[in-house]
């Protein structure tokens, strides 16, 4: 008897995010600890006249290659990877970790090597992506290891990532598309703002929005989902912010990370926590120390910082802020191998200024504004 | 505690059996059941200064879509997977299944379907190893399933599998070279047979060989290895022969098959147990009904049958003969989706005669094969 919210799982993730089709190549991406959402995916898949392909990683390959690899190994690339980036019609990556942390001990300049030379598969996906060639959702299973991040048990956290899913409704398409009418008319009405002030302690900083597209995220790209994003002028971006929540990258965890902004660069950086890292990571390439992307997380029913950037970032009440690449969909420029989001909690004292008017108090969007 | 045995299995297959060199790109196939030989693999390979990358699959997903696909959906191929062929220098690939008879309730027809679209892209590999541009091994790692039909625990299995490998000393290596040189020499001798004539209960086979390749099988090809093959001529098996072993086939299991042939056809096939099955797969296309390997089992240290044909077919005293597929580089052109190996034991009553003159019995060549230079240089080295 198959597990009845795995089956609902994949069947939102088949049928809603992805929508397959007969014909369509499927990646299913994760580790062997997703199993029965992958196989749940494949069966789901199969019965849509799909062609589902299992990717399915191997524990500790990629430590291996960092700790012992050469340059060249570092920055090869297989066919696989290749090929899988430029054919398969359909991508859904299941994050399934045993240990989040697993990569603190590598040196965080062979990291930067390794991103930069799998940028360029990553920006064909989203071209592609962005051409409507290619369907990707990226969604998380539940493992012992986030579990650990959130402080919570595995049972605890199994009924955190459903829930945070609309998983645990009778209907949650029609729980995702609801949300996503009303992040649709937020993203409209922030598409006529030139300028946004976020401040709160220990931020205060100005975000140029000027001609660029806010994007609503409906579960279709992330799941689960819940925000709306864009990608800030590039140039614009002024004065200091804290991001309050510990910022995951790289299989490692970064504390306390505090930027200071001048012409749209970071030109002062800290961390109370893995600085050495975060100074790695804003040298990886010239567009590292820009923003790329500036959202607000929209899901009420993500409540908790749980350490998994994929639920931090929805949160109901904060922004995030992704120094790096730029979602081409959203008129954003910024070129980079780096594209890492860092969140800020906004349910404290805290304001958004919209053109010079106050819009957003203490994590929420004032009333009837659109 | 990381059992040393698995990194010295990855470290042989990378060294002697692949000779695995900087910067050629390798491929490790395998199932999440391997993941420590996989891990250990992928270690070895970067020590090597190769490139390696994995194609993992899931256990349990080959069932649903043999059970749900339509035709097109268990016939497709991904695209890229025609591209990734060409540009690998070598594959490891590792058996390591959770449940050796999954399969056994899916419609055989499906999986036949599914077997020759497979086929293709199987041929185009193997055309590649044998014009040299490319190399492939198969080992094992042990599981419970796989213990189980060895009808032995786990860590017995364990011992059975990496002793037959030589892999419980850090010698290995030295111990594969010296089986090599002895196999060569056996299969030069035998390059000179043009027809063997095998004799056994309810089994009097005659098969062609004359101007075929006998292959040493060395531990290049699969670990552990020890036997010589070659491949018949395509229309010259004629005869009776029958397979004392079952004879399993992608987990299912066919008991006490016979089969006729003539003109190197089989003209009658039955079974015991599992009649049906074995019938449909010789209906698979025209060549699953030739002869594509005959072979003898040289291992002695592999004793006892273990339903698995890694193991089996290397079984010290008995022989082989695989209905389907033949081997290029043996001289053979039998072209087919099946490649079916089928083990008959010789231990007790066999006996093998070589253009007429008795050259095994009771499971042993009855004289030394001349050493070859390779054998006696290699000795001495030792």
């Amino acid at each position: 008897m198959p597990d009845l919210r795995h089956e609902r799982f994949a069947q939102v993730l088949v049928d809603y995010s992805t929508s397959v089709g007969e014909g369509d190549l499927v990646l299913i991406e994760s580790t062997p600890l997703a199993r029965p959402l992958v196989t749940a995916l494949y069966r789901r898949v199969v019965q849509a006249g799909g062609h589902p392909e299992v990717r399915i990683g191997v524990d500790g390959a990629v430590e291996a290659l960092l700790a012992g690899g050469n340059d060249e190994q570092l920055g090869w690339i297989s066919p696989r990877l290749r090929g899988d980036a430029k054919e398969a019609n359909v991508r859904i990556a299941i994050e399934a970790d045993s240990n989040t942390r697993g990569l603190t001990g590598i040196d965080p300049g062979r990291q930067a090597v390794f991103a930069r030379s799998r940028a360029h598969l990553r920006d064909m996906t989203m071209e592609r992506a962005a051409a409507g060639e290619l369907r990707r959702v990226v969604t998380a299973f539940p493992t012992n290891a986030s579990a650990q991040d959130a402080e919570m048990s595995l049972a605890d956290y199994e009924d955190f990532v459903y829930r945070a899913g609309f998983l645990d409704e009778d209907d949650p398409v029609a729980s995702w598309q609801a949300l996503g009418q009303e992040l649709a008319r937020l993203a409209e009405w922030l598409g006529t703002k030139k300028e946004l002030r976020v401040v709160t302690e220990g931020t205060d900083l100005t975000v140029g929005v000027d001609g660029r597209t806010w994007v609503p995220c409906d579960g279709k790209e992330n799941f689960p989902d819940g925000e709306v994003f864009t990608g800030p002028v590039e140039t614009s971006v002024e004065g200091h912010v804290r991001f309050s929540f510990p910022a995951p990258h790289g299989g490692r965890l970064v504390r306390d990370i505090e930027l200071r902004f001048e012409g749209g660069e970071v030109v002062e950086a800290h961390a109370s926590e893995g600085e050495d890292f975060l100074r790695e990571m804003l040298a990886m390439d010239e567009g590292a120390r820009r923003l790329g992307e500036f959202a607000f997380g929209m899901n009420d029913s993500v409540q908790e910082f749980t350490g998994h950037t994929l639920f931090d970032e929805k949160l109901g009440g904060t922004v995030h802020m992704a120094l790096g690449k730029a979602y081409p969909e959203s008129g954003g420029k910024n070129e980079s191998a780096l594209h890492w989001d860092l969140v800020c909690d906004l349910r404290g004292e805290s304001e958004v200024h919209a053109d010079g008017e106050l819009v957003y108090r203490n994590g929420e969007f004032l009333p009837d504004l659109f | 505690m990381t059992d040393a045995r698995i990194s010295r299995l990855a470290d042989l297959i990378v060294d002697y059996s692949l000779e695995l060199q900087p910067g050629q790109v390798f491929r490790i196939d395998a199932l999440d059941a391997a993941s420590p030989l996989t891990l250990a693999f992928y270690h070895s390979a970067i020590r090597a200064g190769a490139f390696p990358f994995f194609s993992v699959g899931l256990e349990g997903t080959l069932e649903m879509l043999l059970e749900h696909g339509t035709n097109e959906q268990i016939e497709y191929i991904a695209p890229q997977q025609w591209e990734e062929i060409e540009e690998i220098d070598a594959i490891a690939t590792i058996w390591s299944e959770a449940n050796t008879r999954a399969l056994s309730r899916v419609d055989p027809a499906h999986h036949a379907n599914y077997l020759a679209a497979q086929r293709r892209l199987h041929n185009r590999r193997w055309e590649r190893i044998a014009a040299g541009e490319m190399r492939w091994c198969g080992t094992l790692f042990p599981t419970n399933a796989h213990a189980q039909d060895a009808a032995m625990s786990l860590s017995s299995y364990e011992d059975f599998v990496y002793s037959a490998c030589h892999v419980d000393t850090g010698e290995a290596a030295e111990h594969w070279r010296l089986v090599a040189a002895s196999l060569r020499a056996r299969a030069e001798s035998l390059g000179s047979v043009k027809e063997l004539s095998i004799v056994g209960p309810d089994t009097d086979l005659r098969v062609g060989v004359e101007g075929r390749t006998w292959i040493a099988a060395d531990g290049r090809y699969n670990m552990p290895d020890g036997e010589v093959f070659t491949s018949p001529i395509e229309n010259a098996t004629e005869g009776e022969i029958r397979y004392t072993f079952p004879a399993i086939y992608h987990g299912r299991e066919v008991e006490d098959i016979r089969l006729r042939f003539e003109g190197g056809r089989v003209v009658h096939a039955e079974a015991a147990r599992g009649d049906d099955y074995l019938n449909i797969l010789l209906a698979m296309d025209d060549g699953a009904r030739i002869l594509g390997e005959v072979a003898f089992g040289l291992n002695y240290e592999i004793d006892r049958f273990t339903r698995n044909i890694l193991f089996d077919e290397k079984i010290g005293g008995t022989m082989h003969l695989a209905l389907g597929s033949a081997f290029s580089q043996a001289g053979g052109s039998n072209i087919s989706g099946l490649h079916w190996d089928m083990i008959c034991d010789l231990r007790e009553d066999g006996e093998v005669y070589a253009d007429g003159e008795l050259i095994w019995q009771a499971g042993r060549f009855l004289h030394e094969p001349v050493p070859a230079p390779a054998a006696v240089e290699a000795a001495e080295l030792a």
